[in-house]
């Protein structure tokens, strides 16, 4: 796996807890150790807090101006303050993926970052993956409909949030089962649905997505 | 309605066993679909309807509510396992900043039996400042004496969990006629048992005997919606609310609410448009352990703001359900010859400070070719979150213990565990499954193997086991309401307020509604999940398909009637001699047809609308379900594990799932049910378990890094085979599946590890300790 594209739960965890660091209390003497991309867009200089602080940031292709405390999860600012629900809430911390959005790209747990720590940046969430698809979803979207990848469908958020990087590491080409296992493997589902996963996985990638 | 019944003359029965059966169905009901029934639609691996809402985040479930002005209401708990209450105060939290509303949910003398009862509750304009509020109220507890742990809590000296009499909670999820009654002795409250012959002389007619105890663990359902009720009182007179619930039972919701709060149901609104899962947990307005709806209601109340109660997963694993744990003396008898002559089964269990810890039927209803069976089983109370139904409450922990016990009697006997199974089960599907099973996962091929793996002592070992399921054709006369409309435009519209646990139940009905009108799926819509859309079942005891798809084909086939009279008035015809063809195209025998769509707006009026309901079950071809009237479902699982016998760790690499549902109504959504009960299955043979801590009555794992449940990775290959059954129970021939699919997963793979390793593991979850432990001691 390069280097680029190995965001792991431990190099994840390693970059939030840098960022939450910065965003709540101090400037950023040295850039966070390597990682994943996960540079705090933090202003140097500029200390949040206790109380709400304002934020920009893009949200599904959209401009969001919005003020949170320093502590918001980017998780609870999406669901309560900008009422994007279609991101679940299911640990809180980090364990099951449910929560899972599209950072710049890369796919990220927002109940494990700070809501000031994506400033600037692009926050792509379930409800964002089927902009300029037809009928307003992508063919991932439309696969896991087709194969029946969901059920009660409250892990399917996070699901198509890993499953959509995964597709766009691998340039749309179709990963084998093991990577796609691989890939969702920080998603929890109770249902059941992974082998219907691995299906559309599959199934869109051939479809050229 | 008067009138006799009529008879039909429908095949039933399976491929190469069909018969032609006599079965008398209630006035006004249609001919049920048998096996010579060529459906279109129903069967057909037809994509569910609403699956776009899933994916692209646009269904609502509970936990993502948001009102106006609404409240974030949070419950404090007990630390404790057991204590008194000596006072409580709220007065601090009702004057925190941004509450608006507090209510103690325990007094002064209460006794707290479980750490995380509910002690008192507050709503405030943010979760935070709810948090802040909670840490406000004062409660002085005086700890007594607890026990959290099954065999000390059966000690005759152990800590009384309860000190009056326990009342009974059921629900629509538990297994239909269980339940208990007896007096308790100590923690312990014997059940009903179930009994034929004499098994105590069976045992002493055995030439070949085995004894040994079985145990299996707490698991707890982790839907992955936490327990969820949103609460808003409608008018100021506070005499009609609305309710968004994560519940798989939308009208026992609205009952208890109403009951709750002194109000008629009908004023009660329950909307559960999504729900994240269930599993058997979420049955009424209330959390096993805590009172969810009450709070939640008695907030809104109190503070005239709608309130949403989210539990958190910690909650989520110490109040809301749980599988029960298990201690199972099995005694098996025999002749030389491997005929069974005896099972005996003493079956504890504990579901906490609540009941229902039985085993199920597995012991009693499969291997029914043995003449003397006698299961008895009891409650142990503990201070511990009370269990509840859990996908087929008690099966799972009985399949292991019946089906680990055989396959050490067949070891005893020398004899082929798969043959002593066929040998004494009498349901001709359940053989059939048998049969098939054996040739597509080469079972003796496999056995060789394993043998040989053993005798040269490999570190890496594979095994191939087997169990059977038992359950029944539960589905329930008269509980669901179906309406079915037909408007001028020729939109189809079937409504019911039923809801969706995850199965798809609604892309049924809308396939049903589509086979009967014979129109396409697309021009079909289904509205369910709320209460004003008629009555209907609780998604439990895998009752839902069977109770409300012949309700669906029931009104359709009514309207259909009616928009047959029209196009007879249409076409000058008798309706008699009107036939109804492809795309819903009437015609009568000159030649003479009229279109739907022209026939449609020939309607007079707003629409034609009938409802309909289901009578009770008027067949069972070809084998009953313990001495009822209803159908046995039958199942069958074999599983193949990969031991490493260094490090201890048994996967799962294969499970073949042998299954009959009745008639299949859909082959896509059918196959993710089965695929969802072997995976939780899976992770209860190989992963999952509640950890208490006995020194504070503390479960340890209350969230979802250290409570393991099945991740991709460890999913086996899923192999699903379909025996259908035409069984002639109801219009449609539906029977469940949800919960036959996940009862023999974990001993099948039990025996799997046993037959890779020489040894049995007599406990799950089946962890590397364990089975290095198992594996020492044949060494
Ligand atoms: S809610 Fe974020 S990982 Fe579970
Ligand atoms: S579909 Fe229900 S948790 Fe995955």
């Amino acid at each position: 796996m390069s280097k680029r594209s190995g965001i792991t739960r431990r190099g994840l965890f390693r970059g939030i807890g840098t960022a939450t660091l910065v965003a709540g209390c101090a400037t950023p003497k040295a850039p966070p150790p390597e990682g994943p991309a996960q540079t705090p867009p933090v202003t140097p200089g500029v200390t949040l807090g206790p109380g709400p602080a304002p934020l920009q940031f893009e949200l599904n292709g959209q401009a969001v101006t919005t003020e949170v405390p320093p502590s918001a999860t980017l998780l609870d600012t999406l669901r309560l303050r900008l009422d994007a629900t279609g991101t679940k809430k299911v640990c809180d911390r980090g364990s099951c993926g449910a929560c899972m959005v599209l950072v710049d790209g890369q796919p990220q747990n927002s109940c494990m970052t700070l809501a000031h720590d994506v400033a600037g940046r692009k926050v792509t969430t379930v409800e964002g993956l089927g902009a300029g698809h037809d009928g307003g979803q992508s063919p991932l979207q439309r696969a896991f409909v087709e194969r029946d990848a969901l059920q009660c469908g409250f892990c399917t958020p996070g699901m198509l949030i890993s499953c959509t990087a995964l597709l766009a590491r691998t340039g749309g080409a179709a990963p084998s089962a093991d990577a796609i296992q691989d890939a969702i493997s920080g998603n929890l589902c109770r249902c059941g649905t992974y082998p219907h996963v691995v299906a559309a996985v599959k199934s869109a990638a051939g479809g050229g997505a | 309605m008067a009138g006799a019944d009529t008879r039909h003359t429908l095949t039933l029965g399976f491929e190469g066993a069909l018969k032609k059966v006599s079965v008398a169905t209630p006035p006004g009901e249609p001919r049920p679909w048998d096996a010579d029934t060529k459906t279109q639609v129903v069967g057909e691996a037809v994509p569910r309807v609403d699956g776009h809402l899933k994916t692209s985040g646009a269904a609502k479930y509970t936990h993502d509510i948001n009102l106006p002005d609404m409240q974030h209401a949070l419950v404090l708990r007990s630390p404790h396992a057991c204590a008194v209450i000596k006072s409580i105060d709220i007065k601090a939290a009702e004057n925190a900043p941004g509450v608006s509303a507090c209510v103690a949910l325990a007094k002064a003398s209460d006794r707290v039996l479980f750490v995380g009862q509910d002690v008192a509750a507050v709503a405030a304009a943010t979760p935070e400042a709810a948090r802040e509020a909670l840490a406000r109220i004062q409660v002085e507890y005086e700890k007594q004496p607890f026990v959290v742990a099954l065999e000390k809590a059966m000690q005759d000296d152990a800590p009384l969990v309860h000190t009056t009499a326990v009342k009974e909670r059921r629900t629509e999820g538990d297994e239909p006629g269980a339940g208990g009654g007896a007096k308790a002795r100590g923690n312990i409250r014997p059940a009903p048992s179930m009994k034929k012959g004499d098994a105590k002389r069976g045992l002493r007619q055995a030439k070949v005997t085995h004894e040994a105890v079985y145990t299996t663990q707490v698991h707890t359902h982790t839907a992955l919606e936490t327990h969820s009720i949103v609460v808003r009182w409608d008018d100021a007179k506070q005499a009609r609310m609305t309710v968004w619930c994560s519940t798989q039972s939308i009208f026992s919701v609205r009952g208890e609410m109403a009951e709750m709060f002194g109000l008629k149901p009908q004023d009660v609104h329950v909307i559960t448009n999504f729900l994240g899962g269930g599993f058997g947990a979420k049955f009424g307005a209330s959390a096993p352990g805590s009172r969810l709806g009450f709070i939640a209601g008695e907030l809104a109340r109190l503070s005239k703001k709608p309130v949403s109660l989210l539990l958190d997963r910690r909650e989520e694993h110490t109040c809301t359900g749980n599988r029960p744990d298990s201690h199972q003396r099995v005694t098996l008898g025999a002749t030389e010859g491997g005929a069974l002559t005896a099972i005996h089964v003493v079956g504890h269990g504990s579901a906490g400070i609540g009941t229902g810890a039985g085993i199920g039927r597995n012991a009693f209803g499969i291997y029914t070719k043995c003449p003397n069976i006698l299961v008895e089983s009891a409650d142990v109370f503990t201070h511990a979150g009370p269990g509840t139904a859990f996908r087929a409450p008690g099966h799972p922990q009985g399949a292991f213990g019946i089906e680990s016990a055989l396959n050490e009697l067949a070891a005893k006997l020398g004899l082929d565990p798969l043959e002593l199974r066929i040998a004494h089960n009498e349901h001709p599907v359940r053989r059939r499954q048998f049969e098939l099973g054996r040739d597509a996962f080469q079972w003796a091929d496999k056995r060789r193997r394993a043998a040989d793996q053993r005798g040269r002592n490999t570190r890496m070992r594979t095994g191939v086991g087997v169990a059977a399921s038992i359950w029944g054709d539960f589905g329930r006369a008269k509980a669901a309401s179906v309406t079915v409309t037909v408007t001028p435009n020729g939109g189809v519209e079937v409504r019911n307020g039923v809801q969706d646990i995850g199965t798809g139940i609604g892309t049924v009905m809308a396939q049903v509604a589509a086979e009967v009108l014979r129109r396409p799926l697309s021009t079909v819509t289904v509205k369910i999940g709320d209460s004003e859309l008629g009555s209907s079942v609780g998604s439990g005891g895998s009752q839902t398909t069977s109770s409300v798809t012949p309700a669906v084909r029931n009104a359709a086939e009514q309207v259909k009637a009616r928009l047959i009279a029209l196009a007879a008035e249409a076409l000058e015809a008798p309706a008699a001699k009107i036939t109804w063809g492809e795309g819903g195209v009437a015609s009568a025998r000159k030649g003479k047809s009229i279109e739907f769509a022209a026939l449609c707006k020939k309607i007079k009026g707003e629409s034609i609308s009938e409802s309909a309901t289901r009578p009770q079950t008027y067949g069972s071809h070809p084998m009953k379900f313990l001495g009822s009237p209803l159908y046995q479902i039958a199942g069958v699982q074999f599983a193949e594990v990969e031991v490493d016998t260094w490090t201890g760790v048994a996967r799962a690499r294969k499970v073949l799932a042998i299954h009959d549902c009745g008639r299949v109504m859909n082959e896509l959504t059918l196959r993710s049910q089965i695929n969802g009960g072997v995976i939780l299955g899976t992770g209860y043979a190989l992963m999952e378990q509640r950890v208490m801590d006995g020194r504070s009555g503390v479960m340890l794992n209350a969230n979802l890094e250290s409570y393991k449940c099945l991740g991709a990775r460890d999913v086996p290959e899923i192999e699903v085979l379909l025996t259908e059954v035409h069984v002639g129970n109801n219009s449609t021939g539906a029977v469940g599946i949800g919960e036959p699919a996940t009862i023999p997963t974990a001993a099948a793979i039990a025996g799997a590890v046993m037959d890779a390793i020489g040894a049995p593991v007599r406990a799950l979850p089946i962890t590397p300790d364990r089975v290095l432990t198992a594996l020492g001691a044949t060494s």
